[in-house]
């Protein structure tokens, strides 16, 4: 079954939160929204599942339009970020409350929420209630609740957040394989663009209600369709230089950068990520600065160098401001190793330049 | 100093705070032992001046208690019966009415127009001066300021009006008790000697439960605020209707709240005294005005006040006992993620 979104916008009194919103999934696809808080995608979300109303757009499921349908009957199921689960209740009487609405009998109900408990490994805990369960059990409940309707679509916003990095990582790999099993559309909320990249058949990446890009975890990566996705997607994130661009050739304070692009801009930004730079020997390279950290990540060192000509930068972030030295960063072999503050010269592979326009937009062939 | 444990007190604040926690318990607990022996003293001992250990300073006896229970018999027995009925049927209905206003208030988004509120006023003033012309009897009154109001809001709903929220809604049924019911005793009684239901537990039961439901819609929006609508959300989700998510996860989860709630809304109930004597004369008096009726015009009868003020106490007593286990519960523990 798929999910449309078409042209879908929010606004709550004179707050736009979602701007014309056109996804659409394939069937059993795993898409992901990806964005910071803000971006809408919850709303995005919620809208899929009927709590929230359109302001405009519609939503279809399957072949049909659930736009004015409530959600008890559009038949989503939907694991919540806190997982919701029903405390008055045990697990069994949880997983099979959707069952239990919906009529059916006691047998059949214990015969499903029995065989959905073995597929989560929570046969053991059927009797518990959700105070005496872990964080990593709470959530194996909510997602046998959502599994055991077998529902047109999973909807999930951020179940993963509230666990633990080690958990984290394994659940992952089970969502994705149980996923796989099951071959239910899933929309899946998040603001980590590690989970979106690994689990996602496709990601939307949405930034103050507008889309900015819809692909394959590769192509977001590899081909980013504006300044935004780009710094966003890939820890750590693409450096960025501006500059100006003429006969070909990209030109900074740092340096000069042949791209083979045959256009004129007074203002332009070009992308390059750390493993496609190298720190090579003196002169051989195309930018120039000085080394301003060395980071060994493990498998490799992470080189932070100032540029020359680059001024401290104030960077403004969402709750905070602050001051860096505008750094270029660079992925080198893990034995590299070099004093601080000592003059390195940038080689930067051709294939891996990114040009953006003074608006943000990718700059293509 | 020894060392102790962290948390654990040293053992002067240790006789300090069991030294306070005693003395108010005897502060608050004495009155309810001194009634107690009034209860079995003779009228001559009452007088006589504080003594309060039975059969060292006085002989107890249990004149007043035969008095009451046998004497009176059916003259005790019915007003007792009364209050219950009252209190009780008034809590019931209270909660029931209030519970629900509360819930909606705390999930459904109402948005009334300032328009609607001023037509509805103004066919309320409508309605009071028909009557009080004397022109047409009450119902006709009633009927077409009904009538008037439905067909002026029919027609002016396209009309654009500025519009409340749920928080003046809330406001405004909270503020019906800031009035002192008192106040409106008098226009109370002449109504209900129009309709002819003075002194009958109808009346009372309807006056109490106007009075307490602003109440209980005050304390258990809280309530029902506070459970987490992911819960809720998630039922529906579920399929679970808007009703079938109020009684099957909303209730559940509040039963601390609707459990103290009604405990206050019942004591107040079987407490109130100024309302009943108002409202009734012989068939529906409570309690409380049997209790005040013991001031003959000898002077006030402790014995007897005692013997009745510690028959009603005992049933609101062993109700607070039994509740109170599930107000202290808490019953969120592990639905959300915390």
């Amino acid at each position: 079954m798929t999910v449309v979104l078409d042209r879908v916008s929010k606004s709550f009194g004179r707050v736009e939160v979602l701007r014309e919103l056109d996804v659409a999934t394939g069937d059993g696809e795993f898409l992901v929204l990806l964005g910071a808080s803000g971006s809408g995608k919850t709303t995005a979300l919620r809208m899929i599942a009927g709590l929230e109303s359109t302001t405009s757009g519609r939503v279809l499921i399957g072949e049909r339009d659930v736009t004015q349908v409530l959600p008890k009957n559009r038949d989503v199921a939907m694991v919540f970020q806190s997982y919701a689960l029903y405390p008055h209740k045990s697990v069994a009487e949880n997983i099979g409350y959707p069952l239990r609405v919906r009529g059916q009998s006691t047998s059949e109900i214990d015969r499903q929420v029995n065989e959905v408990a073995s597929q989560v490994q929570l046969d053991k805990l059927l009797g518990r209630y959700p105070r005496q369960l872990s964080g990593g059990q709470r959530q194996r409940v909510a997602l046998a609740r959502a599994m055991v309707r077998r529902p047109a679509a999973f909807l999930m916003d951020e179940p993963l957040s509230n666990l633990d990095a080690k958990l984290r990582g394994h659940m992952r790999t089970e969502l994705r394989r149980m996923q796989h099993d099951l071959g239910i559309t899933t929309v899946y909320v998040t603001h980590d663009q590690i989970e979106a990249m690994t689990l996602a058949d496709r990601v939307a990446i949405l930034e103050q209600g507008v889309l900015q890009q819809l692909g394959t975890p590769r192509e977001i990566y590899e081909d980013p369709a504006n300044l935004f996705v780009a710094g966003f997607i890939g820890s750590p994130p693409m450096n960025q230089l501006r500059g100006r661009h003429e006969n070909g050739r990209f030109v900074n304070s740092a340096g000069t950068i042949d791209t083979g692009l045959q256009r004129t801009l007074d203002s332009v930004t070009l992308g390059i990520r750390p493993e496609d730079c190298r720190i090579v020997d003196a002169s051989q390279g195309t930018l120039t600065g000085r080394l301003y950290a060395l980071e060994l990540i493990g498998d490799h060192v992470l080189a932070s160098v100032t540029l020359d000509g680059s001024t401290p930068q104030v960077h403004t972030g969402k709750t905070d401001a602050f001051i860096t030295a505008d750094t270029f960063a660079v992925k080198m072999p893990k034995d590299y190793s070099a004093p601080i503050d000592a003059r390195v010269d940038i080689s930067v592979a051709r294939e891996g330049i990114r040009l953006f326009a003074a608006n943000g937009e990718r700059l293509r062939r | 100093m020894s060392d102790r444990r962290l948390g654990e007190m040293s053992p002067l604040t240790k006789i300090v705070v069991y030294g306070l926690l005693i003395g108010w318990s005897l502060i608050v607990l004495f009155p309810l032992y001194w009634v107690l022996i009034t209860s079995v003293k003779l009228p001559g001992q009452v007088g006589d001046g504080p003594d309060y250990l039975p059969f060292i300073d006085f002989t107890p006896s249990l004149h007043a208690w035969r008095y009451i229970f046998v004497d009176l018999g059916s003259d005790t027995f019915r007003p007792y019966l009364n209050s219950v009925i009252i209190a009780g049927a008034s809590t019931v209905l209270a909660m029931a009415v209030g519970a629900c206003a509360a819930y909606a208030l705390a999930r459904l988004h109402f948005r009334p127009r300032l328009l609607s509120i001023g037509l509805f006023l103004v066919c309320l003033g409508l309605g009071v001066w028909m009557i009080g012309s004397g022109l047409v009897g009450w119902p006709i009154a009633a009927a077409s300021g009904v009538a008037i109001f439905v067909i002026s809001v029919l027609a002016l709903s396209r009309v654009r009006s500025p519009r409340l929220g749920n928080s003046d809604i809330l406001f405004w049924v909270i503020s019906q008790r800031i009035l002192p019911p008192v106040v409106a005793a008098l226009p109370i009684y002449i109504m209900f000697q129009q309709i002819g239901i003075l002194d009958t537990h109808l009346a009372i039961i309807l006056t109490y439960t106007t009075v307490n439901m602003p109440i209980v819609v005050w304390l258990m929006y809280d309530f029902f605020a506070a459970i987490p609508i992911d819960i809720e959300e998630s039922a529906e989700l579920d399929g679970a209707s808007r009703f079938r998510i109020f009684r099957e996860m909303v209730l559940p989860l509040a039963k601390p709240g609707l459990a103290a709630t009604s405990l206050l809304v019942l004591i107040l109930s079987w407490n109130e005294y100024l309302l009943a004597l108002f409202l009734s004369t012989a068939r529906a008096q409570t309690i409380p005005l049997l209790v005040a009726a013991q001031n003959a015009t000898r002077g006030p009868q402790w014995w007897y006040m005692s013997v009745l003020i510690v028959i009603m106490i005992v049933p609101v007593v062993l109700l607070t006992i039994l509740l109170q286990r599930l107000i202290a519960k808490g019953l969120l523990l592990g639905a959300v993620k915390g």
